[in-house]
């Protein structure tokens, strides 16, 4: 490699890391509280649900139009937006609401919502628990949701919503570049050293460089997946939006234009289940939205399932039945962009392998906030060389000459 | 840092030991392989084997690092750094 081009590599890694090292910063340390969230709601809020009925093992679950017939009952004249049974609770949600249109207009208000849930116990479909009322006063915030919502809304968005998200997702990109050219770098200057050298016999210069090689290369592939994972997680806004415009568009289109069939005339909630479940072979359902929920269409169910393997639960594939007739209208797979984006949301969350693979994350992700400090210490430093050769140029005669030799031996193509 | 206030720059620049050039890839595509491997493990295999194996790779270029570190700090005027 020439020195031109390693000047280039340098220009480029100092750049993108200046441009993205706050940011980084920023998700880094918003990071480690979120992935112990759940540990940290455990134990600091707990969970005041009332236990569940202790049933003989094998009790077959209630109908779910037995369930929904009851939430029927509890607000007549409503509508029922969704069935959700719980992923390991044996707990349905059931999500209601006035209208459509009501739940269209909460979005010009941000401060009110009309819709609301019940929570049914599958088995018996009794009444286990229900959203507070709209009008009841708030219930008061704890610290612990204070902190981890203002930890969620800077990792994910720095408060900013879509803008913030799509900027992150730059940073992302902008991150990937500055661990490739820092690789190039690392290459050139290990040169004569062995790995893991940390010199501390020379210049506190030459000790951050050495530590931010080390930590770096120990990083570099980590640091790789979970930058490049997250800056595609932060696109998904965009991908969901594109599938809607595309494929589904497509799909809907026959039926678009139709009005919603009233709630009281629509087939039976449980056979919807069923025909879903055996029109994606080997996996579960869970979740059916009605007829009218946006981005739906008027005349459908629509409803969610996944694969049944580890692997394959995370990949989703849409059911729509017909809910006029209870008959099947297709099972849609998902485009290649949102597997992806599917498969990829665990190689950033750290949440497949465990409590150690979370630790291991948490330490990780410590090492990558000792990179970034020491690539910053290392550039501040740099600046000041830089300053006081500019200075002494100028005529000024400045007392301490001792970092002058340093530059010249680190911060050879350094222009 | 202290050897380095009373020489002049050049004298110092010629005490930089001109070491042999060494092998600078084995050890990160050691310990990137390692990586890939844990992240991968975890994710496929998702029980048992898998996940241990998944654990002890990612630990390892932690446990490098440390032991990096403490060599480093250990010895006042080494140069650090497994051969």
């Amino acid at each position: 490699m020439t020195n031109r081009t390693l000047r280039h590599w340098f220009v480029v890694h100092k750049w993108t890391s200046l441009v993205c090292t706050l940011f980084l910063l920023i998700v880094c340390v918003t990071g480690l509280p979120l992935l112990f969230s759940e540990q940290i709601w455990n134990t600091f809020v707990g969970d005041d649900d009332p236990p569940y009925e202790v049933l003989p093992p094998g009790t077959p679950n209630a109908s779910l139009d037995v369930i929904v017939e009851k939430a029927r009952a509890l607000y007549p004249g409503q509508i029922i937006t969704n069935v959700n049974p719980d992923d390991d609770e044996p707990a349905v949600l059931i999500s209601m609401a006035p209208s459509w249109q009501a739940l269209k207009d909460d979005e010009n208000y941000p401060d009110r919502s009309s819709g609301h849930w019940i929570k049914f116990d599958a088995r018996t479909a009794k009444v286990l628990e229900q959203s507070r009322p709209a009008d009841s006063p708030k219930e008061p915030r704890t610290w612990t949701g204070i902190i981890m919502g203002v930890c969620n809304r800077l990792h994910n968005s720095l408060f900013a919503y879509l803008p913030g998200r799509l900027f992150l997702g730059l940073m992302g990109g902008v991150f990937v570049a500055s661990l490739v050219s820092g690789t190039v770098l690392y290459g050139r200057f290990m040169k004569r050293l062995p790995f893991g050298s940390v010199r501390r016999d020379r210049a506190s210069r030459l000790t951050w460089l050495d530590l931010h090689n080390l930590l770096g290369t120990a990083t570099l592939v980590w640091a790789t997946v979970v930058g490049f994972t997250g800056f595609v997680n932060e696109l998904q806004t965009p991908l969901f939006g594109l599938w809607r415009v595309t494929d589904v568009r497509q799909i809907l289109k026959p039926y678009a234009n139709l009005p919603v069939p009233s709630q009281d005339h629509l087939s039976s909630v449980q056979a919807a289940f069923d025909t879903a479940g055996k029109a994606a072979p080997g996996n579960e359902v869970t979740g059916l939205s009605f007829p009218g929920a946006s981005f739906g269409s008027p005349v459908h169910y629509v409803l969610w399932t996944r694969g049944a393997t580890p692997l394959r639960a995370r990949l989703f594939t849409p059911v729509l039945v017909d809910a006029r007739t209870g008959e099947l209208t297709g099972a849609y797979p998902m485009p290649w962009y949102l597997r992806f984006l599917e498969i990829s949301r665990p190689l950033h969350f750290g949440d497949y392998g465990g409590m150690p693979l979370k630790i291991l994350w948490a330490l990780l992700d410590s090492v990558v906030i000792g990179v970034l400090v020491s690539g910053l210490v290392l550039w501040a430093g740099k600046r000041k060389i830089a300053t006081d050769a500019r200075l002494r140029a100028l005529g000024y005669d400045l007392e301490d000459a001792k970092d002058t030799p340093v530059s010249v031996l680190t911060g050879e193509g350094a222009r | 840092m202290n050897a380095l206030r009373s020489e002049t720059p050049q004298s110092s620049f010629a005490a930089f030991p001109l070491r042999a050039p060494v092998a600078v890839w084995p050890w990160p595509i050691a310990l990137g392989l390692l990586t890939t491997f844990g992240l991968l493990s975890a994710l496929l295999g998702q029980h048992g084997i898998w996940l241990l194996l998944s654990w002890a790779a990612l630990s390892i270029p932690l446990i490098v690092t440390v032991i990096c570190l403490i060599r480093a700090w250990s010895r006042p005027s080494s140069k650090g750094g497994l051969s």
